[in-house]
């Protein structure tokens, strides 16, 4: 039986070693089912799980950018969410045809997520040259203001962003090729943005592993001994900075082009607490660590979804003692396996 | 709203943020720890003194048992959670401190519920000032203010005055050297935590006694702290105070001097004024090293 299993998840690993030939694939087949007459139906009780299964892929893209920036080269952004935000915002601003408050210019989608994701490396360019010459912590809290300030923002210019309410009515292109059908427009969402973080997944995994990653890796473990081998650290950092920032944007793009609506809410702190507890859980500094990291967390929080039907507790206080239980295993992480599942201890130098 | 009203709510504002930033800017420069966990002690420390005022104990009784039940707890979750890891690193050290802060954000929530709990301390008088147009205080801000710059003396005689606070002075600069001079690191270690996390809690009474407790209203003090804490130099208890003032009249003030709409944005004025003290003069106030290369 056990031996049936790892086979299983040893042919799984096929997707790991060439992400980029299985993305494109399932990127093609994405395609393939939108513009087939196919309709498929999801079954009564999955919607759920088919709903973390788009936040996952979401958030995948999040954790691989700031696992580049935190994981690879040692940058403390912990104000990933403000990219996240700015682009999701960006998309919304640019495509929405009808929104409730706030700024709709109607555009077409490819427009909405190109300035999704040029905004949030413009941002990236701007916060990264002021902030990356300070010390890990206090860049820490540079980017932790940066995050505050755009939510901030977004509650509060409620004639440009919506306030409160958000954005809604954003252009869902996917939606619209299905001909409206909700569960065929999901369904492909899922499937092409699968496609998108293997290719992703791709291009870092060639990043890193080629000698661009070993001087991340370098400036993670030594800055001055970087500098003194004639790297210049700080233009690494900026690179590093803006690619994880870009990303950042690419999902809030597609984010806010999936659901058709975005709100504040969806852009608070426990974003960016989500996407540090996955990659401590999968292994600092390596790509497939992130993804399982967060894989396991957002499973969890499926798990406990289910769990809350059975146990006789209030919504609030199931909510809670699921994230003692997250706090909890953090916590306890840290101490005893700070390397996390996959992650090197070796290599991050924490063994001595 | 007159500018001199907004200025008395500046300094209520300011006076709870600044004890609050001495206990967090203390923790900075004993173990450089940026403790995210910092919020949960207002929120402990509100609690206690929703359950002290509850059952009947005058003010002073809320207010000390605030600080010192908050000081055990806080105690305690560095003794199980913090000193562990301590050797990591700052940032495995911060990681954690976000643990724990999820934890008992979230235990709070568990055993209360959502629900505001208001701290029962009486009606405040209120005193106005017709001269000055109509500008009040009322006695419950008064409280607050008053029980700050008891507690900036207090802090300050114990720092300047005791063995023990010239020896927590000493470790902050130099561990290794204050112990060959016979300090007893580890007994002042856990004054220093006990003093940190005993003034969280009074901060907390004092912002309950002015608004409510609920499980998150901590974390939501913890960037303001945190800003002014860097703003007047990590580490220095008495930049902490300067900052936390600057910050309370900066949020105040700018209700009335923006245009409406953007004047929601008060503390995000806070956060903006505080990067740029990072990167004009990263130090802080008091001026300090923050850059690597």
């Amino acid at each position: 039986m056990s031996d049936r299993l790892f086979e299983t998840l040893g042919r799984l690993r096929v997707v790991f070693d060439h992400p980029g030939l299985v993305g494109a694939g399932v990127f093609v087949f994405g395609l393939v089912l939108l513009l087939s007459p196919l309709q498929p139906e999801i079954p009564g009780g999955t919607q759920a799980i088919l709903q973390v299964a788009l936040l996952f892929l979401v958030y995948g893209l999040l954790v691989t950018g700031v696992n580049l920036q935190y994981g690879f080269t040692g940058l403390v952004n912990f104000g990933h969410v403000a990219f996240f935000a700015v682009g999701a915002y960006a998309a919304g601003m640019l495509t929405a045809s009808d929104p409730f408050a706030g700024i709709g210019l109607g555009l077409h989608w490819t427009v909405g997520l190109l300035g999704a994701i040029l905004a949030a490396a413009l941002l990236g360019a701007l916060v990264g040259a002021s902030t990356l010459r300070l010390r890990d912590d206090f860049l820490a809290i540079a980017t932790i203001a940066t995050a505050e300030i755009v939510h901030d923002v977004l509650i509060g210019f409620e004639s440009v962003t919506g306030g409160n309410v958000g954005l809604l009515d954003i252009s869902q292109p996917v939606y619209d090729l299905a001909n409206g059908d909700a569960d065929t427009g999901l369904i492909v969402t899922l499937v092409l943005y699968l496609g998108v973080l293997l290719a992703v997944f791709a291009l870092l995994t060639r990043l890193t592993s080629a000698a661009y990653g070993d001087v991340l890796r370098a400036i993670r473990s030594d800055e001055l001994a970087t500098q003194a081998l004639g790297k210049s650290v700080f233009s690494y950092k900026m690179q590093v900075f803006v690619y994880g920032t870009a990303l950042a944007g690419l999902a809030g793009g597609l984010w806010a082009l999936a659901l058709g609506a975005i709100s504040p809410g969806m852009f608070t702190i426990d974003v960016t607490i989500t996407l540090y507890i996955a990659m401590y859980i999968g292994g600092i500094g390596t790509h497939r660590g992130a993804l399982l990291g967060l894989f396991l967390i957002v499973g969890l929080r499926l798990f406990t979804r289910f769990l809350n039907g059975v146990v006789p507790l209030t919504q609030t206080q199931f909510a809670s003692g699921r994230l003692v239980l997250i706090g909890l295993i953090l916590i306890f992480i840290i101490r005893f396996r700070p390397q996390g599942l996959l992650g090197d201890a070796k290599e991050l130098g924490l063994d001595s | 709203m007159s500018l001199i009203q907004q200025g008395i709510f500046g300094l209520v504002t300011g006076s709870y943020i600044a004890i609050a930033a001495i206990g967090f800017t203390l923790i900075y420069g004993l173990v450089n720890m940026l403790n995210i966990a910092y919020g949960e002690y207002l929120t402990i420390g509100a609690y206690v003194g929703f359950l002290a005022a509850d059952s009947g104990l005058p003010l002073v009784a809320v207010l000390g048992l605030g600080f010192v039940a908050t000081a055990a707890i806080g105690w305690t979750l560095t003794k199980l959670f913090f000193r562990p890891v301590v050797e990591k690193g700052p940032i495995p050290l911060l990681i954690t401190s976000v643990g724990v802060g999820i934890v008992v954000r979230n235990g709070v929530r568990l055993f209360s519920g959502n629900e505001l709990r208001y701290l029962d301390v009486g009606q405040p008088a209120v005193y106005r000032f017709s001269a000055l147009g109509g500008v009040f205080v009322n006695t419950k801000q008064l409280l607050v203010v008053g029980t700050a710059l008891s507690a900036f003396v207090a802090v300050h005689l114990l720092l300047t005055r005791t063995n023990v606070g010239i020896a927590m002075r000493a470790m902050k600069d130099n561990e290794s050297l204050a112990r060959i001079n016979g300090a007893r690191v580890m007994r002042i270690r856990n004054l220093v935590w006990l003093l940190a996390c005993g003034l969280g809690g009074l901060g907390g009474v004092l912002l309950g006694i002015q608004t409510s407790a609920s499980p998150t209203m901590g974390f939501q003090q913890l960037l303001v702290i945190l800003a002014a804490a860097t703003l007047g130099g990590a580490g220095s208890a008495y930049g902490a105070v300067v900052g936390a003032y600057i910050l309370g009249i900066v949020i105040e003030m700018s209700v009335v001097l923006l245009p409406a709409e953007i004047s929601q944005l008060g503390t995000t004025v806070a956060f903006l004024v505080l990067i740029a003290v990072l990167l004009v003069r990263p130090g802080g106030i008091t001026g300090q090293e923050v850059t690597k290369v």
